[in-house]
């Protein structure tokens, strides 16, 4: 079945949603000063990355040192932010997965191929796998899911940063990270570097960067994710586009995904 | 007919390149297999089986492509065509061209978003298959045969290439709740005129209307169908006939799928044994409500590992003493061919009686390899089919090389089964 034998093509899903859950915005108001609360200001770095109804068309590409492994292309659609979003999601390159079709809807995951009708129910943990663990260390909504353990002034490459150091709260065990360390661009309110660890153990690293002004914010167009245990292998997320579009929220049912004509951003 | 397919392909193409707005680009996939296999075969009727080794030598390809043509309104549509040397898988019975040529319509539907996101009507040649099974799907209440004649590599009751019906259907989605309808028409023509249609699309025999609900709960998904058909006036079978069934599709934590569903159908005719004694005979039974039912789950492990099991029971299937007299009949068939039908076959490839298991692991070797091992089994008999899958994929192509073999004795339903085993090379490429 090839459903079982593609779940390295679902990696790019779980990053898309996390970046098209949580654009950052572009910093309309800085840090407020001194008597904002750090958890304030992580929830307001939060607040300003929320796009809904975001359509996008992204490359995924994977390296192993310098040499490219694998390059996705897919096109898809979110509603929500954060942890509650929704999407829909089309394969639209390389051609042996070209036309599959992918919903999610929490826990809910069904992979549609081309030329059938019967939507195969996925776990989440076949999406999460491989690659696709990225996702969780770009979509996080960081105030959903974390503590604020500490709070300090920081430089990093040259900018200066809050340096946030996040633990994860006691509710929310299914996180896959114990910890992070978030770097957010002082000026800007943009998240720059992240490390995503166990708290003992270092997993991930994420830059964010290439910021442009899209749909009213400002959106990284790219995330270089490495993975901690192998620093030669990582992978970068690009939008090739990105636009707005609302649409019902009926649409993330299994019997909707065979009629979903995937649409690029206008 | 290669200039039927040729042609939907060209326009196709045709419309990729003409209207404006196109939501994808032409896909298609050609699928090349050469497939050994060993089997057991007469020369003549009533000479003694035999083990004959062949090799079939296929090519098979799709194209489908989706059109937006205006807001909220869309075509899509797949042909398939298909090449064969021995589409018997019997060496003794070779096509009188010495290659098979098929093709079809697989789908051809205009669909238009009436109600964005909320109600949905399409019509044309439609794909309809509710069934969650993997290994059996008996919610897949009038799905047709699986297309193409090479080795199944997986093990799935679906095959890669799935044949629609020609009708109209109008979906309701509001709030967690989705409520379909389709209909279909009666569809049947001459054979004089289906020695040329049948390359466009199959016969539809009977009226048919199903009905479908599915519920959302969490992150479960309920449906129940119901389907009434009848051939009409003047129709071989004008009875109507009524089938339903329930379905589940939920998940256990983040590793773990779980399916399950039932559908049964108010009459079901079967051959079966009426005498296992020479001279053989058969009597056509009909069973009335009998369920076919599965369940399963699909675990996720470390490293993208799978594990999937499936129970499924079949109550048109033969059991008890039934069985018993079916695999006597079959023996008996077995030392004297051709002294009448072939019953283990009837419902399809191993699936004869009532109880059956399938287990399949699967998981990557690396990020181009990926390896799979199944096994169906008859719990009846302890019989099976048992196979292993290498796939190594690529951007523009895949290659694969399975092994399949029967096992069981001669009392049991593989064991009797003329199958011995059947390799399948097979060579994958995407446009």
């Amino acid at each position: 079945m090839r459903a079982h034998s593609s779940v390295r093509f679902l990696a790019p899903l779980l990053v898309a949603l996390a970046l098209g859950a949580g654009q950052h915005l572009a910093a309309q108001s800085p840090a407020q000063g001194p008597a904002e609360s750090p958890s304030a200001l992580l929830a307001r770095v939060d607040d300003q990355r929320r796009v809904t109804d975001f359509t996008f068309v992204m490359q995924m590409t994977s390296f192993d040192g310098d040499k490219q492994v694998e390059a996705d292309t897919i096109w898809g659609f979110i509603k929500g932010v954060g942890t509650a979003n929704r999407s829909l999601v089309s394969f639209a390159g390389p051609a042996s997965v070209k036309g599959r079709k992918l919903l999610m809807d929490g826990p809910v995951v069904y992979l549609l191929f081309p030329r059938t009708t019967n939507p195969i129910r996925l776990s989440p943990l076949q999406v999460l796998l491989g690659q696709a663990s990225n996702g969780d260390v770009v979509r996080t909504a960081f105030s959903d899911d974390y503590d604020v353990d500490s709070l300090a002034d920081d430089d990093h490459g040259g900018v200066a940063c809050y340096r946030f150091t996040l633990a994860v709260k006691p509710t929310r065990t299914d996180a896959s990270y114990r910890q992070v360390v978030l770097w957010v661009d002082k000026e800007h309110l943009h998240p720059v570097y992240a490390e995503f660890s166990t708290g003992d153990r270092l997993l991930k690293q994420a830059t964010y960067s290439d910021y442009r002004s899209a749909l009213g914010r400002e959106i990284p167009f790219s995330v270089d994710i490495h993975d901690a245990d192998n620093p030669r292998k990582h992978t970068v997320m690009t939008y090739l586009k990105v636009g707005h579009k609302p649409m019902a929220d009926t649409v993330f049912r299994r019997e909707y995904l065979p009629s979903w004509v995937p649409e690029q951003p206008e | 007919m290669k200039t039927l397919t040729v042609a939907a392909a060209a326009l196709a193409v045709a419309a990729t390149t003409l209207l404006p707005g196109a939501a994808g680009a032409l896909d298609g996939q050609l699928l090349l297999d050469a497939v050994p296999t060993a089997a057991l075969v007469q020369q003549a009727p009533s000479a003694p089986w035999m083990q004959a080794e062949t090799t079939e030598l296929a090519a098979q390809g799709a194209v489908s492509h989706t059109q937006a043509l205006a807001e909220g309104l869309s075509l899509s549509g797949s042909v398939w065509a298909l090449a064969d040397t021995l589409p018997s898988g019997s060496p003794l019975s070779t096509p009188p061209a010495k290659l098979d040529l098929e093709s079809r319509v697989l789908e051809l539907k205009l669909t238009w978003e009436a109600l964005p996101g909320t109600l949905i009507v399409d019509g044309g040649k439609l794909l309809i298959h509710p069934s969650s099974g993997f290994f059996r799907t008996p919610l897949n209440i009038i799905s047709h045969a699986a297309l193409g004649t090479t080795t199944n590599l997986s093990g799935s009751a679906v095959g890669t290439w799935e044949e629609g019906w020609v009708g109209a259907r109008a979906t309701l989605l509001v709030g967690n709740l989705t409520v379909s309808n389709f209909f279909s028409p009666r569809l049947d023509w001459s054979d004089a005129a289906d020695s040329v249609l049948a390359y466009v699309s199959s016969r539809q025999p009977d009226y048919q209307d199903l009905s479908r609900v599915t519920l959302r709960v969490g992150a479960t998904d309920l449906q129940v169908l119901g389907l009434v058909s009848t051939g009409g006036p003047g129709s071989a079978d004008p009875d109507v006939h009524v089938t339903a069934g329930a379905g589940m599709d939920t998940g256990i934590g983040d590793a773990i799928t779980v399916r399950a569903e039932v559908s049964a159908a108010d009459s079901t005719s079967r051959l079966a044994p009426g005498s296992t004694q020479l001279p053989l005979a058969v009597v056509t039974q009909s069973v009335a409500w009998a369920p076919r039912a599965l369940a399963g789950f699909t675990w996720t492990g470390a490293d993208q590992l799978t594990v999937m099991a499936e129970y499924y029971y079949d109550g048109a299937g033969f059991g008890g003493s039934d069985y018993r007299q079916l695999i006597s009949y079959s023996q008996a068939l077995r030392g004297a061919p051709g002294a009448g039908p072939d019953l283990l076959d009837q419902f399809g490839t191993f699936s004869a009686g009532q109880h059956y298991g399938f287990v399949r692991i699967a998981g990557p070797v690396d990020t181009t390899l990926s390896a799979a091992a199944w096994t169906t089994v008859n719990l009846q008999d302890f019989s099976g089919l048992s196979a292993v899958v290498l796939t190594a994929t690529f951007d523009q192509w895949t290659l694969g090389a399975s092994f399949l073999d029967a096992w069981g004795t001669t009392d049991t339903e593989a064991g009797l089964s003329p199958l011995l085993w059947r390799v399948d090379l097979e060579v994958s490429l995407f446009l």
